[in-house]
């Protein structure tokens, strides 16, 4: 179960490789030449879909059909967008990338809009990350003066350009709809779908949307072959993962794990250094907050799609967040729901409502006012909003309060029948990163 | 800020976009840098370089967080509260802050207009929890409770950003 770092090329390296000549002495841009010169569009999507690289940002939808749904003749041009609007709660792998290893993902978005007959890719990054974000745009002026990006790249005769796009603060642009539509200049809320980015993405025209990790694979895959690529991991969970952990472990930070090599125990425990003395397991939100939560039932789960698919939960973004059981999971819950109900852009009614209700529930729970009925009310008001939004926000946001209530019941039974629940000391040792 | 300063930040991208109202968020932010916030003034001035209303504009810059329609402190430290960062005494932090500038329990501007103290959520720094962000500097962290009075001095003593981005 050793790390492997495939898309966190630095790591190997053993030094940041924000200097061109670096990331190239590193085997960088050996994919693109690649790409450009043995590779037609077809080819290179079909690279791609053999590869069977799902995507990172939280879907895990099959990268290369996305590719593939885009039209290959269209009257307009056709878009790479990369979404680098990072804020899941508990994820911060694309932050490392951005920062230690920015031409990778160049690299990635070129060889996307290789691929679809892009002329120009888009990267949208969240407005916090501005750090990230000034790394990137001297990764893009050094690529361009080395003729990496521009007219003619490499000497071929594909031309491609990416342009850096700073968001101003909103989770939901990381919904791709609703990136689309701030990248438009308009306030960021999600589409109605369909149509799908691949037919009608920014400004109408054929979009091809992937997250930072997602793209920043594709140097790899082209470079070693996508039968190379697919034979790490497992049929259905491919390649490699960069799993964020945090919370109340000694050693929060990245890991780059091969898909199924590694148990959930063995992430907690071994990579981030399981717990302080006397503590124990309590519960963890595996794929960011937007999921199920699980007890220690799951510690012996590999960490895969598949896998955790079938204990009830999702590998999601993999910003794995971790609480020992000195942590109340009913403030947790709160947490959380006031997280949803924060970042609802409005636009569907059972959202902007309901993740205000649930909230409030859950808030004069916490303060020792709740009833038992309370418990069902939740039950009800998740199931009204269900299926009923535009959107993934709410969707999953319920899925880590409905769980809770489930798998941690008599938490909550407790908080109501003796007047609250109380709120726990914090971990007040100082993190050390991984 | 004047719709010529905010054209002559955005005349060297607008070849990148298919349409100019993408210029909008470009503009905004870069018209906030001046006051740290956006005026009535600023919103029309930006209204002018993107060719489009200011209501409209307005009805974007309502949207986003990090674009400020009313006063703000000098600096804004933006105290992230989300699930990984509260269990590594984010409430403890946000709390102590407030506490020293005299603020409300969940933030607010201090007396003397120096600084914000702001909730945030997920700011991505879940590895160095509890973590906070001034203005839009690299996020820091972890912060213990000393290192926040040290911040707040050394927010005090320090010159004014020329921008301020937020």
């Amino acid at each position: 179960m050793p790390q492997r770092n495939i898309v966190y090329r630095h790591r190997e390296a053993g030094r940041p490789l924000t200097d061109l000549s670096d990331y190239r002495r590193a085997g960088g841009y050996e994919g693109l030449r690649r790409a450009l010169a043995e590779m037609d569009r077809d080819e290179a999507i079909y690279a791609f879909v053999r590869s069977a690289l799902r995507g990172r940002g939280g879907a895990g939808f099959p990268m290369g059909r996305k590719a593939g749904f885009i039209p290959k003749e269209s009257a307009l041009p056709a878009y790479v967008v990369c979404n680098a609007d990072e804020s899941e709660p508990g994820t911060f792998k694309d932050r490392e990338i951005m920062e230690l290893n920015p031409f990778q993902l160049l690299e990635g978005v070129t060889i996307a809009g290789y691929a679809i007959g892009a002329a120009r890719g888009y990267i949208y990054i969240r407005g916090e990350y501005e750090h990230q974000a000034r790394v990137l745009d001297s990764a893009i002026a050094q690529a361009r003066a080395a003729g990496m990006l521009g007219t003619g790249l490499m000497g071929s005769r594909f031309s491609f350009d990416i342009t850096l796009y700073r968001g101003a603060g909103a989770y939901i642009c990381g919904e791709e709809t609703a990136l689309l539509e701030s990248l438009e200049g308009k306030r960021g809320q999600p589409r109605l779908k369909p149509p799908f980015p691949a037919v009608a993405g920014l400004y109408a025209s054929p979009t091809l949307i992937n997250n930072v990790e997602t793209l920043a694979t594709l140097p790899p895959i082209v470079e070693n072959g996508a039968d190379w690529y697919a034979s790490i991991g497992t049929e259905k969970s491919t390649g490699t993962k960069v799993f964020s952990i945090s919370g109340h472990v000694m050693r929060p930070g990245n890991y780059e794990i091969v898909m199924h090599d590694t148990t959930l125990r063995e992430l907690v425990y071994d990579y981030a250094g399981g717990f302080r003395d006397g503590r124990d397991f309590m519960a963890a939100w595996i794929g960011g907050s937007s999921v199920n939560v699980v007890g220690e039932e799951a510690l012996d789960t590999p960490l895969d799609y598949e896998s955790l698919a079938e204990i009830g939960t999702s590998l999601g973004s993999a910003g794995c967040i971790v609480m020992d059981d000195s942590g109340s999971i009913v403030r947790s819950t709160l947490r959380l729901a006031s997280f949803y109900r924060h970042e609802s852009c409005g636009k569907c009614t059972p959202c902007r409502e309901g993740t205000l209700w649930l909230e409030r529930i859950l808030q004069r729970i916490v303060d020792g006012h709740g009833r038992m009925e309370d418990l069902e009310e939740i039950e009800r008001l998740a199931d009204r909003i269900e299926g009923r939004v535009l959107c993934a926000l709410a969707d999953t946001g319920i899925l880590p309060v409905r769980s809770a209530i489930t798998r941690f019941r008599e938490h909550f039974v407790r908080a109501i029948e003796e007047g609250g629940d109380p709120r726990p000391e914090p971990m007040m040792e100082v993190a050390v990163g991984g | 800020m004047s719709p010529d300063e905010i054209r002559a930040h955005i005349d060297p991208i607008r070849h990148e976009f298919a349409e100019q109202r993408s210029l909008i968020l470009p503009a905004l932010k870069f018209a906030q840098t001046e006051k740290g916030h956006l005026t009535q003034e600023d919103l029309a001035a930006v209204a002018e370089a993107v060719e489009l209303s200011t209501a409209y504009v307005e009805s974007v810059a309502s949207f986003y967080d990090r674009l400020y329609l009313r006063p703000t402190g000098a600096r804004v430290i933006s105290v992230c509260v989300t699930l990984s960062c509260m269990l590594r005494g984010s409430d403890e932090l946000l709390g102590h802050l407030c506490e020293r500038e005299g603020l409300p329990h969940h933030g607010g501007t201090s007396e003397d207009g120096a600084l914000t103290v702001q909730e945030a959520q997920c700011l991505g720094y879940c590895d160095r929890a509890p973590c906070l962000q001034v203005d839009a500097e690299e996020t820091r962290g972890p912060v213990t409770l000393e290192a926040a009075d040290e911040l707040l001095e050394e927010l005090r003593s320090a010159p004014r950003p020329e921008r301020l981005w937020r």
